[in-house]
């Protein structure tokens, strides 16, 4: 699960807070919907959660213990990320150097699971995606549809506690964005993750388990 | 390292084959002329040693005289002998004699053989029955296997040995088995040479075993003391000091040279690596999102260097193994200088030397692959995964490489180290002062980029050219390396060019200068016959004039190589006619002998003009006056002139060696031929000063050759790195140039917008380069040169040849935008736009 406590952030030169004390939670296995204007944050928020950006204060807990974002040193945060999140991207950002397998490795590789375990939880992933014989296929060779399900599989492989998604299906056609949708949510509940889920798709949102609207004036 | 390193580095070699592999083979290049120039030396040295120990032996310390002319008195020998801490003195007489007219001069050493085989084992001579009674009591030569093999000689010939006008008619007896498969060498009985060739009731050397309980050093104090001026002792440490320092400047210079390509090896490390982290940032920045953790990402970058860096070093010791056996077979050991020549040594590789080369390989590699891992490291992984990669770390004042200060400091540090003397007999004020030439070069590029091109984007052009000059005017990261590489090569390349240029010139006029006479005549360390000397003095002869020069050599510090005397007849009055002096004369005093020093003897030993020498000449110490210093470029560890008025006022016997002939008007021809029976008949070297001159200048554009290819190879690294840093810079900007097009410029016009660039970022490396090039050539002829080699020059720039070689450059530069433009261009530009980085 995911607890966010008293997280504020200011941009550097702005004359107000970004946000300020946003406070709220996703339980194990929830997925949430995070809306809101462009340029309100909704990005930066993840970025705090994931470590990427350092907020000006609060806390995030992700699995047992809350950690203070503000303090929490660079390698503490890529720590962090490759033992309790996965990510699932708009541009899927798959390694294009790797092969499909290879990339479902680094998360893996990088949490420390040992290397018997790999080709298993590999050739499972791909299954539950629909890709069981694009292991060694190139990402080079792949569609939007197959890229995305790559990113799906690699957000997972590692069985994180909370998956974020930003616009994850804002790269493709409708019709394979509500396959890759359907795959995602069901990936994640079956596995009991937390999700938060940054998007503009009323359609996305409507299928996520409950909606948080990011303001000017806070979470609503 | 783990699996993903390994699996990045793989796919780093997959995707970049070319860059890679040039880079390796850069590393590979200077590993490898760094190991051959070491094991060259190294086997040379160790050859030379063991020659000298074949002749010398072992002795503790040896007697000598400190003129080549003299001798050592059997008085002083027999003095030391008697010296309770000297266990044995063996006496040697060592000659130059010519075998049956043999051109070439060969060493006769007379030796006594009981004391010989304590101290000199491997001169020991084995008698053949073939020669019957002429055992070595009984006037028997013996010679080492390799002249009997050169000469065809077989124990039992009868040979006839001649020095100067005396012959000595002997049987060869048999072998010195013992000796070295190089060593030319001839030993007889001690009493038979001197009666052949002398010196009377004197000895070349008297070679010196000590009681095993003295102390050398004091022994040698204590003696020095009541030591007769003309005679030097010589410790067994001296001569490896004197081996070594004999070659020292030379290896050094080539060494940096190694140096310098190993550095621009790590320069394309460097750029290949640059390149690579900026292409990768996106998938750098995903890693880091994913929890690759900064310090991984650093290290990541650094490991993909040492990839690099391994396999170049290791092919580097492989190859630099190769050129020195291919060199050494060739060549021989004498690394082109001249010091070893003669001697084939054999190439040892020894594992502690080739653990260096590969460490040293590695190191430059790592140091090439350094910023580009900082810069990866503080790469901002969210704003890196959205807009690609950041030119600049973060937190770095974009303005601070626009401060003029930095170069002013720095040239003020360059131009402070040029007037510093040399360190350890080496010119490190120089080699620094160029690495500030560079780094000035290389700081000042960007803010006279912003400067001149800035000025140049606010006018009003067409979009292409505006395009490319506000692109430049920004100076960004990949530009400025592509202008660093190009200011660098360029610069080494050019300042390469100058020197060499300069030193051609002057040796050119200086061979005008020392070959006043149309034809030479050499006897080569052995007096000329007397029976050429009288010749030349009958009225009928076809020469208008004839000079007549004595060569010997001195021993002024027993560390250092010989200096040449050189005996001539040569007014005292007008010394200027025949030697080219490069400052003012001083008069000498009337009553006082007059020298004329070299430049090296100036530089190596502090003499002034002016100056009251002390020179060991003639068997004691002699007062002389310092009277010029003149230019010779074929003497490096000094030379002093002598006229023969003053060297036979001194005592001196004057033995020409050497005949400087100016035949009658018309009789050239005939005077050549009327010399030729001569020559032929003593082995004498018969010479035209054209021909002199052409061999003279032949040897030094083969000995500049390495040079010249070095110079090509560091171009050619510097248009690589160009060429993969432009490429790497349109890459980047990839999406910019597809939002050109889709705003309406054609191919032909974003083609022209980056070739543009290319040529404007290289005229700046060209401009600056040239500049660097200017002021390190300048280094190079006047303080890298005197320091090293002792030899000064006026600087001549070929201007002709640095604005051919920056065109040639300039155009390559064209060419490799031309290539990146078509590479982006050819892209569809909705997949562009569509793409993530």
């Amino acid at each position: 699960m995911l607890t966010v406590t008293d997280l504020a952030k200011r941009h550097a030169g702005a004359s107000r807070p970004l946000f300020e004390a946003l406070e709220f939670a996703v339980a194990a296995g929830e997925v949430v919907a995070l809306v809101g204007e462009s340029g309100v944050g909704k990005s930066t928020l993840l970025n705090c959660i994931a470590g990427l950006e350092t907020p000006d204060r609060g806390a995030v807990r992700i699995g047992p213990q809350a950690l203070d974002m503000v303090r929490l040193d660079e390698a503490a945060r890529a720590a962090l990320r490759a033992r309790r999140i996965g990510f699932v991207f708009q541009a899927f950002h798959v390694l294009p150097t790797l092969s499909v397998s290879q990339n479902l490795g680094v998360p893996l590789l990088l949490c420390g699971v040992p290397r018997g375990e790999h080709p298993q939880r590999i050739h499972s992933l791909l299954d539950r995606v629909g890709l069981a014989d694009y292991a060694a296929r190139w990402p080079t060779s792949l569609s939007g549809g197959e890229l995305q399900r790559v990113a799906i599989a690699r957000a997972l492989v590692h069985q994180p506690a909370l998956i974020l998604a930003d616009e994850p299906t804002g790269n493709l056609d409708p019709r394979t964005a509500g396959e890759v949708l359907s795959l995602l949510l069901d990936s994640v509940r079956e596995r009991d993750t937390s999700a938060l889920i940054v998007t503009h798709s009323q359609h996305v949102a409507q299928c996520c388990d409950r909606i948080l609207t990011l303001t000017p004036a806070g979470l609503q | 390292m783990n699996r993903l390193s390994w699996w990045l580095i793989l796919a780093q070699f997959r995707t970049r084959r070319a860059a890679t592999l040039l880079s390796m083979l850069a590393i590979a290049l200077g590993v490898a002329l760094g190991y051959a120039i070491h094991l060259i030396n190294d086997a040379a040295l160790a050859d030379f040693s063991r020659a000298m120990q074949t002749v010398q032996g072992n002795p503790d310390a040896v007697l000598a005289a400190r003129d080549s002319a003299g001798s050592v008195p059997l008085a002083s020998i027999n003095e030391i002998a008697r010296d309770p801490a000297v266990l044995l003195v063996a006496a040697v007489i060592e000659s130059r004699v010519r075998l049956d007219s043999s051109p070439t001069p060969l060493r006769l050493i007379g030796i006594d053989v009981f004391s010989a085989a304590a101290l000199m084992p491997r001169l020991l001579p084995r008698h053949d029955g073939r020669a019957g009674s002429a055992h070595i009591l009984a006037g028997g030569v013996y010679a080492s296997p390799a002249l009997l093999e050169k000469f065809g000689l077989h124990p039992g010939s009868a040979v006839t040995l001649q020095r100067g006008d005396q012959d000595w008619h002997a049987i060869i007896a048999g072998d010195l088995p013992a000796t070295g498969p190089d060593d030319l060498l001839l030993v007889a009985d001690i009493a038979w040479v001197q009666e052949h060739f002398g010196p009377a009731n004197a000895v070349s050397e008297g070679r010196i075993r000590l009681e095993p309980d003295t102390d050398p050093a004091a022994w040698r104090t204590a003696l020095e003391q009541r030591l007769p001026s003309g005679l030097l002792l010589r410790m067994a440490d001296d001569d490896g000091v004197r081996v070594s320092n004999l070659s020292r400047a030379y290896r050094v210079n080539l060494n940096v040279l190694a140096l310098v390509a190993l550095l621009t090896g790590a320069f394309l490390v460097f750029a290949t690596q640059l390149s690579a982290v900026a292409q990768r940032s996106t998938q750098f920045a995903l890693l880091g999102v994913l929890g690759l953790s900064p310090r991984m990402r650093l290290l990541q970058v650094l490991l993909e260097g040492l990839a690099i860096g391994v396999p170049g070093a290791l092919l580097g010791l492989g190859l630099g193994y190769l050129l020195a056996l291919a060199f050494t077979q060739i060549l021989g050991g004498d690394l082109g200088g001249g010091y070893f020549t003669g001697s084939a040594p054999i190439i040892v590789p020894a594992p502690v030397p080739a653990l260096g080369f590969l460490a040293l390989g590695c190191a430059a590699s790592l140091a090439g692959a350094c910023y580009p891992a900082y810069l990866n490291r503080q790469q901002a992984l969210a704003q890196a995964l959205q807009t690609g990669f950041a030119q600049r770390p973060r937190g770095s004042d974009p303005t601070a490489t626009s401060q003029p200060l930095l170069p002013a400091l720095l040239a003020i540090g360059a131009l402070a180290l040029t007037q510093a003397p040399p360190w350890f007999d080496l010119p490190l004020g120089g080699y620094a002062a160029i690495g500030l030439v560079l780094l000035i070069g290389i700081a000042s590029a960007p803010p006279l980029t912003r400067q001149v091109f800035g000025h140049l984007a606010g006018r009003a052009l067409p979009a292409p050219q505006q395009i490319a000059l506000q692109n430049v005017a920004q100076a960004p990261l990949l530009a400025q390396v592509a202008a660093s590489g190009l200011i660098v090569s360029f610069a080494l390349t050019a300042s390469m060019v100058i020197m060499v240029s300069s030193f051609r010139v002057a040796v050119d006029r200086w061979l005008d200068d020392i070959l006043p006479a149309p034809l030479y005549l050499r006897s080569r360390a052995t007096p000329l016959p007397a029976e050429v000397l009288a010749a030349l003095l009958q009225a009928d002869t076809p020469f208008a004039r004839v000079e007549r020069m004595a060569q010997g050599s001195l021993t002024i510090d027993a560390q250092r190589p010989n200096v040449a005397l050189l005996v001539r007849e040569i007014e005292r009055g007008n010394p200027e006619a025949r030697l080219p002096f490069s400052g003012e004369l001083v008069a000498a005093p009337p009553d006082m002998a007059v020298v004329w020093i070299s430049e090296a003897l100036h530089e190596i030993y502090r003499i002034v003009p002016g100056q009251i020498l002390h020179l060991p000449l003639l068997g004691s110490e002699v007062e002389v006056f310092v009277g010029g210093v003149w230019r010779d470029y074929s003497r490096q560890f000094g030379a002093l002139v002598i006229s023969r008025e003053d060297y036979e006022h001194l005592g001196g016997r004057f033995q020409p060696t050497d005949l400087a002939l100016w035949p009658r008007a018309g009789q050239e021809a005939a005077a050549a031929t009327w010399l030729v029976p001569y020559a032929g008949r003593h082995g004498l070297e018969l010479s035209e000063a054209a021909e002199i001159r052409r061999l003279s200048l032949s040897i030094f554009d083969k000995s500049f050759a390495v040079t010249y290819a070095l110079e090509a190879a560091a171009m050619l690294i510097g248009l690589f790195g160009l060429a993969v840093t432009l490429a790497a810079s349109v890459w980047l900007r990839a999406r910019e140039l597809a939002t050109l097009g889709a705003l309406g410029f054609d191919r032909r016009m974003l083609s022209q917008a980056v070739m543009l660039e290319g040529a404007l970022i290289a005229c700046v490396g060209l401009l600056v380069g040239l500049a660097c090039g200017v002021a390190i050539g300048a280094i190079l002829t006047h303080v890298i040169n005197p320091q090293s080699f002792h030899w000064r020059m006026p600087l001549s720039i070929p201007w002709s040849t640095l604005l051919a070689g920056a065109g040639l450059t300039l155009a390559a530069a064209i060419l490799a935008s031309h290539y990146a433009a078509r590479q982006v261009t050819r892209l569809p530009l909705a997949q562009v736009l569509a793409s993530a980085h």
